[in-house]
């Protein structure tokens, strides 16, 4: 049975509904749209590399890169590629991991119904073996080193590094050319056991689709497998660094023309559960639009004096276990801006209260943005948050977000920035060698 | 619906209920000169900064927050022999809002922002600001240096000088080129942006729920005059080089960038377009294609691997990233690829499924008001409207000969690899 929530407004229902074993189904139709967006996803990512697998009693520790190496082997099977089937309807497909989950996707302007199960079938008929492992470890080891030379996503990590050193944060999605080496087909197996339960999982679709109709057609394909019954997760968490332990500054050389400096800032308070965690996550991403967005006088004053430029932006991520703001940009000057974002930050009410004026502005570009989302399938099912912020949607931060009055975001910033433990992590340049 | 809106300015409206949001695109279209290049993504850029009523960037921002984040911004391009600068604005269509209080509505709005970009900047005695101009020349310095920290973008850009070696305004970036960038004064500036509001072709396109009558109404105070435009295609013809280019460059990298350029005289109004369009996919375009599947599935040297077809440059440009020491295997793979087309032994299944994607592709488009907006360029540009029946009939008469034929005149010219030398 599907529930239905509708937001008159903007004209648009989100239908759901659990399964018997455990599936979250979430229904998005989009009128006169002609694609629809199916994306599945396991709350199973790269820090989930300690656990006790299922079926078994004690922890083991998994070499770093598993969730991803997983990811792209899920696809092979005994005689056929997922990929291929897809293509055979010529949906396009892909998949993707994140620190906390894993996801498989295809998009599609036809035969809704052949390719949902074949997304459902690949993702739950698992088949590795030592050889599709091994042909696996060269594609990985160059994705790998894409990444090692790309300066932005090293400037991050470098960052994400600082503030948690020794916890598997810190650790590439991917792994490492050496970890992805140790990684076996009964790894696979035994991370897939564990976290790729229906109970673990959720499939949301959205775009041209009818739901009553989508919904059968899902719970055909389930009640034709066999699933185990759900059982606990057993997931071992990580030392915690305690505040003192983040590291304070790191510079690195890299071939890059100008300095990058990546400032974070660890949150130590407690996230509310649920859909407060939410309203939490909305309203701090306010405080950063309120302190540095183009609309601040900081912004301005920093911007003519050379501090930053164009490449300037800022974050706010909340996920399972952790959350952290950043602060980033290529700068000629890397000690001022360092200075100037700590000095900003060295007292974050009274910037506040210096920006107040702003917030019905910045309020109102936050509600624009959120409704221009809403023309995209991707970024609907992209920001349904599964168990992070129980089960909510863009819908409900749009919600959240027309609710938000400035008084309410004074006592969370200063939970989140009066407990929170900052780091630089600063690239500089080293020259091009030219032939 | 196509209107002319003065010589040489016309409208496309794309009138739909499909999205929450109004976009409204603005194309100035000039031939490309080496020289021009710089001046117009700098006279972007400073339009972009601020204008007469909002003088400042945090004015400029604090009246697109009141617009409900109103996005807008400008960018340039180059399609074949045209520089393009494109002015956006995208809002929301207030319908959607809770407590729209505004008497005007926001499509309005966005136009009459554009409005003041473009017959309105910041112009103190005639000239533009000099604080301004100073700081904006200097971002853009940066901003193109910078481009070269993307080391796949670096070692393409470096490919396309090798190929269009002698050919500035083919082998330069649409950002235009640091030394001429150094030399600008506001007042080239100014004659630059005088130029190009008197003179270029203007395409507006605006795609939402909107009326003709309130695109027109819009429209009509904008100061246009009558402009003659030279009715030129933008397609670039150029000679095969019988000896194949190679470049290499020693960088601080961990993974080579190997790419290649092909030349294939093929173009978009020509017989054959849609037959390339389908040789590139199956070659390299798709991850269903020859070089994805024999670079990175079988022999596990890649992770990326992939073709591209320009249809304005009859070229066809390859991208790898590898070790280094595999270079000669994967060249070796790639040309056998290219071989096998030639040789036209292409899988029935193969073909269905690239042309399946195609379409899937080219539908997935009727969902992006973006995309929407700037595939009117292309109409513009060849004066060519293909209509979706046309183009799915074009598609699914494309036969393994035809790509055979294609395959039979693509001719490798360049070959570029940045790579972290001796180690």
């Amino acid at each position: 049975m599907l529930t239905q929530q509708a937001y008159d407004r903007l004209g648009e229902t989100v239908y759901r509904t659990t399964l018997a074993n455990g599936l979250q189904v979430v229904l998005v139709p989009k009128a006169g749209f002609h694609k629809t967006f199916a994306i599945m996803t396991t709350d199973y990512g790269s820090i989930d590399n300690h656990f006790v697998p299922r079926g078994q009693t004690q922890p083991v520790r998994f070499p770093d890169g598993i969730a991803h190496f997983l990811e792209h082997k899920l696809f092979e099977k005994e005689d056929h590629d997922a990929f291929d089937l897809f293509g055979k309807y010529g949906a396009s497909s892909n998949a993707f991991t994140s620190f906390t989950q894993t996801s498989y996707l295809f998009a599609t302007t036809s035969q809704l119904h052949a390719n949902l199960d074949i997304l459902l079938d690949f993702v739950q008929e698992p088949y590795f073996t030592p050889a599709t492992v091994t042909k696996e470890k060269g594609i990985i080891g160059q994705e790998i080193q894409m990444y090692d030379d790309d300066p932005g996503w090293q400037s991050y990590f470098g960052m994400i590094g600082n503030l948690y050193p020794k916890e598997p944060l810190s650790i590439d999605i991917a792994g490492t050319v050496a970890s992805i080496d140790q990684i076996t087909a009964a790894d696979l197996y035994a991370a897939y056991r564990t976290f790729y339960h229906p109970s673990n999982m959720s499939l949301v679709l959205v775009g041209k689709l009818d739901p009553t109709e989508t919904l059968d057609w899902i719970s055909a394909n389930q009640a034709k497998k066999t699933f185990t019954p759900a059982s606990p997760l057993q997931r071992i968490a990580s030392p915690v660094t305690a505040p003192d332990q983040v590291i304070a500054h790191t510079t690195r050389y890299l071939a890059v023309t100008r300095p990058k400096v990546s400032l974070g800032i660890r949150g130590y308070d407690a996230v509310p559960a649920g859909r407060a965690g939410l309203r939490y996550d909305v309203s701090l991403s306010l405080v950063f639009d309120l302190l540095f967005n183009d609309t601040s006088d900081n912004y301005l004053r920093l911007y003519n004096a050379n501090v930053i430029d164009d490449s300037f932006g800022y974050d706010f991520l909340v996920q399972r276990g952790a959350h952290f703001g950043q602060l980033a940009s290529d700068t000629d000057n890397p000690e001022l801006f360092i200075g100037e974002m700590q000095a900003i930050l060295a007292d974050v009410p009274a910037q506040l209260r210096t920006a107040q004026p702003q917030f019905e502005l910045v309020k109102r570009e936050a509600i624009g943005r959120l409704i221009g989302a809403v023309n995209s399938v991707e970024a609907i099912a992209n920001q349904y948050s599964g168990p992070l912020f129980a089960g909510s949607t863009l819908f409900d931060e749009l919600t959240i977000l027309e609710a938000l009055q400035f008084d309410d975001l004074l006592p969370l910033a200063q939970s989140f920035f009066g407990a929170g433990r900052q780091t630089v992590a600063t690239i500089l340049p080293e020259g091009l060698r030219n032939r | 619906m196509h209107l002319r809106i003065k010589d040489g300015v016309t409208l496309d409206l794309l009138p739909t209920k499909q999205f929450k949001t109004v976009g409204i695109k603005v194309d100035f279209v000039t031939p490309l000169r080496a020289t021009a290049i710089t001046a117009r993504a700098l006279l972007a850029q400073v339009l972009e900064t601020s204008t007469a009523a909002y003088p400042t960037q945090t004015a400029l921002a604090r009246q697109l927050s009141a617009m409900y984040g109103a996005n807008f911004g400008i960018t340039v391009l180059k399609a074949g022999t045209q520089h393009i600068v494109r002015l956006t604005c995208s809002v929301v269509d207030e319908q959607y809002l809770t407590s729209y209080a505004d008497q005007q509505p926001l499509f309005e709005r966005g136009m009459a922002l554009l409005k003041a970009v473009l017959f309105a900047p910041l112009l103190p005695q005639g000239h533009f600001d000099p604080t301004t101009f100073t700081q904006q020349r200097q971002n853009l310095l940066t901003a193109i240096k910078s481009l070269d920290d993307d080391k796949q973008y670096l070692a393409n850009r470096r490919l396309q000088e090798l190929l269009f070696a002698g050919q500035p305004t083919q082998a330069m970036s649409a950002l235009g080129d640091v030394t001429t960038l150094g030399e600008l004064t506001a007042d080239d500036i100014l004659a630059t942006y005088h130029e190009m509001l008197a003179h270029d072709a203007v395409h507006i396109a605006v795609i939402g729920d909107v009326t003709v009558e309130r695109a027109q109404a819009a429209l009509a105070t904008w100061p246009l005059v009558d402009r003659t435009v030279p009715d030129t295609l933008p397609y670039y013809h150029w000679t095969a080089k019988t000896t194949v280019q190679t470049g290499d460059d020693v960088a601080p990298v961990t993974q080579a960038k190997l790419n290649l350029a092909y030349r294939v005289p093929v173009y978009r109004n020509d017989k054959d377009f849609m037959a390339t369009v389908v040789f590139n996919a199956v070659f390299g375009g798709t991850p269903l294609s020859l070089l994805f599947t024999n670079v990175r599935e079988k022999a596990s040297l890649a992770y990326y691997a992939s073709s591209s077809y320009s249809s304005y440059t009859g070229t066809i440009s390859v991208q790898t990233g590898i070790q280094a020491q595999n270079q000669t295997r994967v060249l070796a793979i790639i040309a056998d690829q290219l071989a096998t087309l030639q040789r036209g032994e292409v899988q029935p299944e193969l073909l269905a499924e690239i042309k399946a994607s195609l379409l899937n592709a080219r539908l997935t488009v009727l969902d992006s008001p973006q995309r929407l907006l700037a595939g009117r360029l292309n109409a513009q540009l060849t004066h060519v409207t293909t209509s979706l029946t046309d183009w799915q009939a074009a598609l699914n008469a494309v036969t393994v000969a035809d790509i055979q034929r294609v395959a039979q005149q693509v001719t490798l010219q360049a070959t570029y690899c940045l790579h972290g030398g001796e180690h």
